[in-house]
């Protein structure tokens, strides 16, 4: 099939473009809340245990999701901002499909003296390799920089 | 910090959050607003058509085998798969195919005058040719399948070659013929 007929009018429009408004609220909820208003003032993580089958959640919830149980105000509990890396990957391109000057290494932590794991950066040379088992702790923000929010950890790093 | 909604039972105690407690910052939240950029390519159909509704006309293609005018246009007719043929200048009337009355707006608020949508069929295009737009100078109650409406169009100098050239459709007055 040919078309008989040319566009050869340069100002007729070709692509139609258009930005999408699409905003992002998340307000992070009781426990999410808690959660992120201790990491505002302190170096360490907020984690809740269950009193029924004893799982401790990080991050923290106000139920328990394996037995059903509220979680009483007594049983939150402070941990340490560490943990050992169960997965990683490198990312090599951006959300935009270019190429990152510096590669960043993501990772699930399973944070320690809890039952629950993290997203996190991992600062680290050892690009592209397999990190399971590796021991790190959180990098956060200088205290008075920080806003509440996932951004207040900065990277994890090997110790 | 936020408040726990009355009469909510024991096991599921809501929280309510107030524009206040985002403002002043009392509770954490993200918020991101994303990059969304997109680029529809239009084709040779399209951008003629687009660059048509800037000079208030509405362009249909003809294809002379099956006896079809195509709006919104198209380059190949896709009963025959055979090139359509010609370019057509139609009329900027048409007959109210189907249609929406929305008491929510674009961002999902609820409003009390209701925005009226739906599909319009051009008049001289094919059965059931023609495309989306609004309804106006109309009410809720009068809006009904089968009506007869006229494009309202943005004045010259604001059109942009946009669907949104054209304002609204509003119901046509002294009985204009097909």
């Amino acid at each position: 099939m040919t078309f008989l007929e040319k566009q050869t009018d340069p100002t007729t429009p070709m692509h139609w473009t258009g930005d999408m408004q699409a905003d992002y609220f998340y307000s992070n909820g009781v426990a999410g809340d808690r959660f992120f208003k201790h990491l505002m003032k302190k170096d360490t993580f907020l984690a809740s245990e269950c009193p029924e089958c004893g799982v401790t959640f990080i991050p923290p919830r106000l139920y328990c999701e394996d037995c059903f149980c509220g979680i009483p105000d007594d049983k939150w509990v402070e941990v340490k901002a560490q943990g050992v890396i169960r997965t990683n990957t490198t990312a090599m391109i951006d959300a935009h499909n270019e190429p990152l000057e510096e590669p960043v290494v993501m990772a699930l932590i399973e944070i320690d003296d809890t039952d629950g794991a993290m997203l996190g950066r991992i600062k680290t040379d050892m690009l592209g390799m397999d990190l399971a088992g590796l021991m790190v702790k959180a990098k956060l923000r200088p205290r008075k920089d920080r806003e509440g929010t996932m951004k207040d950890i900065l990277y994890f790093e090997p110790y | 910090m936020a408040e726990k909604i009355e009469g909510s039972p024991g096991y599921a105690p809501g929280t309510r959050v107030s524009t206040k407690d985002i403002v002043e910052n009392k509770i954490t939240y993200t918020w991101w607003e994303p990059e969304v950029q997109y680029s529809w390519s239009l084709g040779q159909a399209m951008s003629k058509f687009l660059t048509g509704l800037k000079k208030g006309k509405i362009l249909g293609r003809t294809c002379i085998k099956c006896d079809r005018v195509l709006v919104p246009p198209r380059m190949f007719c896709e009963y025959c798969y055979g090139p359509t043929d010609a370019w057509i200048e139609l009329k900027d009337t048409g007959t109210i195919e189907t249609y929406s009355i929305s008491y929510l707006d674009s961002d999902a608020r609820r409003i009390k005058k209701p925005i009226l949508i739906g599909v319009i069929s051009i008049d001289g295009a094919s059965p059931q040719h023609g495309f989306m737009h609004y309804f106006g100078e109309m009410s809720e109650k009068d809006i009904h399948i089968g009506m007869r409406v006229k494009a309202v169009w943005k004045s010259p100098k604001d059109r942009e070659g946009a669907i949104t050239d054209i304002k609204y459709f509003k119901p046509l007055e002294g009985g204009e013929k097909k």
